[in-house]
């Protein structure tokens, strides 16, 4: 989490989110209008009917042996696509994640780094970038396309898609290590390889581990909706259920996802915070570490196993063929000029989509943590505990009542919550930022309230010394100290959701995710290229945008900035890349 | 030489997989109904040629119109049962995928413009501004030819619908429709006439505007380099189904003709036509 340092005035914001922050404001607007924004559309009786007969519909969830046992194979063909999936990102990441950091890191002693090194390190960096631009069920498509249907090509879209981000972030956790043991060990003369192996990658491990375990379960979740696109896994049968409108089903794999993501969100919780507490990961003696080895070998082979993985097809020379074929037939990309022409509108739906989608869930996405997070209303600096116990317990429940709806709201994927607000506003784009705002209301609820809880309390008792209310003191002393950190987090949520938004349209939620599912049904292999860059333009363009903001907003001017070079801000883990 | 035993290593894995595609036939269809649908259809059917072919017959319903075209230019697919377009596009990517039979309601085959009861709709010019459902962005009946005679009409539906969706299946379209999902839609007349006749779509709520003139649509196709004496045997077995007869009279209900005839490539000169004057299929 965010270590605050000692830093009690924050960094002169950017003028637009100076109060009242009125070109956020228009460009909020703007994505309003982009996206087709309609909340009476969301309050209408219409709308009301039918939430009141998915309500009517989920309970009971279908319980009949046949749909339970229908539904077994593609629940655990999900967890067994994002189990294989993070291992096959974690093995095309480690290499790449090498290459992508500054060799400065990796071998501190040496004066100059050779044109073949420079020349790898860009060459990772753009790969990895690529990688992580292109967003899984893109990925999904793309792979359906050329292995055919079937979790393979669900597992392949994890692994690449995923090796892309954990590649960044393993690169970063390389260069952000303390240099002193590397530099220690390479002045005795140990080769590079050796200074890594002994003293970058020990202390780097359980950064990797946690991250890894982390993004584990939001593997499950992408995994989960990549049914959509035919690459196995619950997606298929929950489409199939909606559209068919059998609502009692769609509450059953609900349920089912939910439990899933809980278990393996817990799970990777205890498995962090022991290694967490631990001195490194896995210290112990090589049979152990060679043991636990064979283990997660042994559990990728099982998990292929069960998902039929066709390795031997995947490595036949008629694969190479088919994927060089298909690579070949998507040059050169269509750039003819009423085929863009064509794509400007859905590029502007593309980012009204993700803006007012993050806009929805920042405020709602507040509420939430404003009510999650009890610690602050109830602090008062004495050592007992502050307030009546039914205003203790009324903190509490509504606390918990806030968790637990942020819960339900993050558990769902996008896509999924899209296919429902299709139902209640109609299809388009509304839909589709309305989707995006309530997941990521989930999200932004729990970090904001993360952040609320580990402000410095010094203020807040200030205040309630001087006889301020409660209520007070948590508004007014607790959320401005946060605030840099509450507008890193959206921008981060922002990168995120641009590339839901992206996919959004595959459902008919608005956006460019139709094209591309044209494209690829029609075979029209030079538009899928166009698109495919397209959307890599529009997320990078947004990525370094945010980047650029989140700066400014954390770290202040450039002036400022120059004036803390030289303290190590801690594991880029603890930051807003977390996640 | 330590690559002759990774070499022998790989052989042993390949080797079942290898021997594998010769035993059976390996069958699928457009996923234009719902899987569960597409499965109750065949699997009389599939018991007949397993007899009359004397293979194992293996039926593999997909979720996506192109995987099954995919399927057969990748050598994946022994028979499948297409739409025009998609044999158009099977046709185009292999050069070689072989129709052999339709249903002889396929030599004519028709879609329907369908609204809900409410509608005022009367005409297709009366469409315009309306939220619009095609079925699958692949479908002959549900997408190309409706969209074919739109255009013939003088719609464009990108510019003249308000809102186009894709809904992946015909019974998906129908639903859309009832339930005033969309405004209006086109699909499939078997199908539209399966579902008001099982009442699984209320008549009450849903009627049709416009039919479309005649095309032809659906067949059973093979690959191009099956064995042309298997090709043979299969469309004997087909053109041999009897509807007196009480045992072939369940499997061509499901199917939904009376009976099957031959066809050949020629006859879909027209739906590639259609196809690139509607903008699908870029020459």
């Amino acid at each position: 989490m965010y270590t605050f340092k000692a830093a009690p005035i924050s960094p002169p914001r950017p003028w637009f989110l100076r109060w009242p922050g009125l070109a956020l404001a228009v460009v909020v607007a703007l994505a309003y209008r982009g996206a087709e924004g309609n909340f009476s559309a969301l309050f209408s009786s219409s709308a009301r009917e039918t939430l009141f007969e998915f309500l009517r519909g989920f309970w009971p969830p279908a319980h009949s042996r046949e749909f339970l046992s229908l539904m077994l194979r593609p629940l655990v063909e999900t967890v067994a696509i994002a189990f294989l999936g993070i291992s096959l990102a974690v093995a095309l990441a480690l290499p790449l994640s090498i290459l992508a950091t500054d060799a400065k890191a990796l071998s501190p002693l040496a004066d100059r780094r050779g044109a073949a090194r420079r020349f790898a390190y860009a060459a990772a960096r753009l790969a990895l970038n690529l990688m992580r631009s292109i967003p899984e069920l893109i990925w999904a498509m793309i792979f359906v396309r050329l292995i055919g249907l079937g979790p393979a090509a669900g597992v392949l879209a994890i692994g690449i898609g995923y090796a892309g981000v954990l590649g960044k972030v393993f690169a970063e956790i390389f260069e952000s290590l303390p240099r002193s043991p590397a530099e220690g060990l390479a002045s005795t003369g140990a080769s590079p390889l050796k200074v890594f192996a002994f003293g970058v990658l020990p202390a780097a491990m359980p950064l990797l581990g946690s991250y890894t375990l982390y993004r584990f379960d939001c593997a499950i979740r992408a995994s989960a909706i990549l049914g959509l696109v035919g690459a196995g896994g619950l997606g298929l049968q929950l489409e199939l259920s909606l559209k068919m409108f059998a609502y009692d089903e769609v509450a059953t794999q609900v349920i089912a996802l939910f439990l899933l993501v809980a278990a393996a969100d817990q799970a990777s919780r205890w498995i962090r915070r022991g290694l967490q507490q631990s001195k490194g990961l896995l210290r112990s003696s090589l049979p152990v570490r060679a043991g636990s080895a064979a283990v997660w070998i042994a559990c990728c082979a099982a998990a292929g196993a069960f998902l039929r993985f066709p390795i031997s097809e995947l490595f036949s020379l008629d694969a190479a063929k088919n994927i060089g074929s298909f690579a070949a037939s998507m040059f050169p990309p269509d750039l003819s000029l009423p085929f863009l022409r064509s794509l400007w509108p859905a590029v502007l739906e593309t980012l009204s989509i993700s803006i007012l989608g993050t806009a929805i869930a920042v405020v709602l996405g507040f509420a939430f943590a404003y009510a999650a997070a009890a610690r602050i209303h109830l602090e008062d600096g004495t050592a007992g505990r502050a307030g009546f116990r039914v205003e203790r317990l009324l903190v509490h429940g509504i606390s918990l009542l806030a968790r637990a709806i942020q819960n339900l709201s993050r558990t769902l994927p996008e896509l999924l919550w899209a296919l429902m607000f299709i139902f209640v506003v109609g299809l388009g784009p509304f839909a589709g930022a309305l989707a995006l705002g309530l997941h990521t209301a989930g999200v932004l609820g729990r970090l904001y309230s993360e952040a609320l809880e580990e402000v410095p309390s010094g203020p807040m008792l200030a205040l309630r010394a001087s006889g301020a209310s409660r209520s007070a003191a948590a508004t007014f002393a607790v959320v401005p100290q946060a605030f840099p950190q509450l507008v890193a987090y959206t921008l981060y949520r922002w990168e995120v959701n641009i590339r839901a938004s992206a996919i959004l349209g595959v459902v008919g939620a608005g956006g460019l995710g139709k094209a591309l599912l044209i494209s690829l049904s029609l075979f029209q292999n030079h538009r899928t290229l166009t698109l495919i860059a397209v959307v890599v333009a529009i997320v990078a363009s947004v990525d370094l945008f945010s980047g650029w903001l989140r700066r400014r907003v954390l770290e202040g001017t450039p002036s400022r900035q120059e004036a803390r070079a030289g303290e190590w801000a801690g594991p880029p883990a603890a930051s807003a890349t977390a996640f | 030489m330590k690559h002759r035993r990774l070499i022998a290593f790989a052989l042993l894995i390949a080797a079942p997989y290898a021997a594998f595609g010769q035993e059976t036939l390996r069958v699928s269809a457009i996923p234009d109904e719902a899987p569960t649908e597409l499965q109750r259809k065949f699997v009389p059917l599939g018991a007949y040629l397993e007899k009359a072919v004397g293979k194992k017959i293996e039926f593999t319903p997909v979720s996506d119109y192109a995987a099954t075209v995919e399927g057969l230019a990748a050598k994946k697919l022994d028979l499948v049962w297409y739409g025009g377009f998609t044999f158009v596009q099977a046709r185009r990517r292999t050069g070689t995928a072989n129709p052999l039979v339709q249903r002889e309601e396929d030599a004519q085959f028709h879609s329907k413009f369908i609204v809900s009861t409410n509608s005022k709709a009367k005409t297709l010019a009366d469409l315009k501004g309306a939220n619009f459902a095609f079925g699958s962005v692949s479908s002959t009946s549900g997408h190309l030819m409706p969209r074919y005679f739109l255009l013939k009409n003088g719609i464009d539906p990108e510019k003249d619908f308000a809102k186009v969706a894709f809904s992946g299946a015909h019974d998906v379209t129908a639903k859309w429709v009832e339930s005033g999902k969309v405004d209006a839609g086109a699909l499939n007349e078997s199908v539209l006439q399966k579902l008001l006749d099982e009442k699984k779509l209320d008549p009450a709520k849903v009627r049709v505007i416009w039919t479309t003139p005649p095309y032809f649509d659906y067949n059973w196709t093979v690959r191009g380099d099956l064995d042309p004496k298997l090709a043979e045997q299969i469309k004997r077995a087909f053109l041999a189904l009897d509807y007196s007869k009480p045992e072939h009279k369940v499997i061509l209900d499901l199917q939904r003709t009376h009976k099957f005839i031959p066809t050949s490539a020629e006859n879909y000169k027209s739906i590639d036509e259609a196809a690139i004057s509607a903008g699908l299929i870029k020459d």
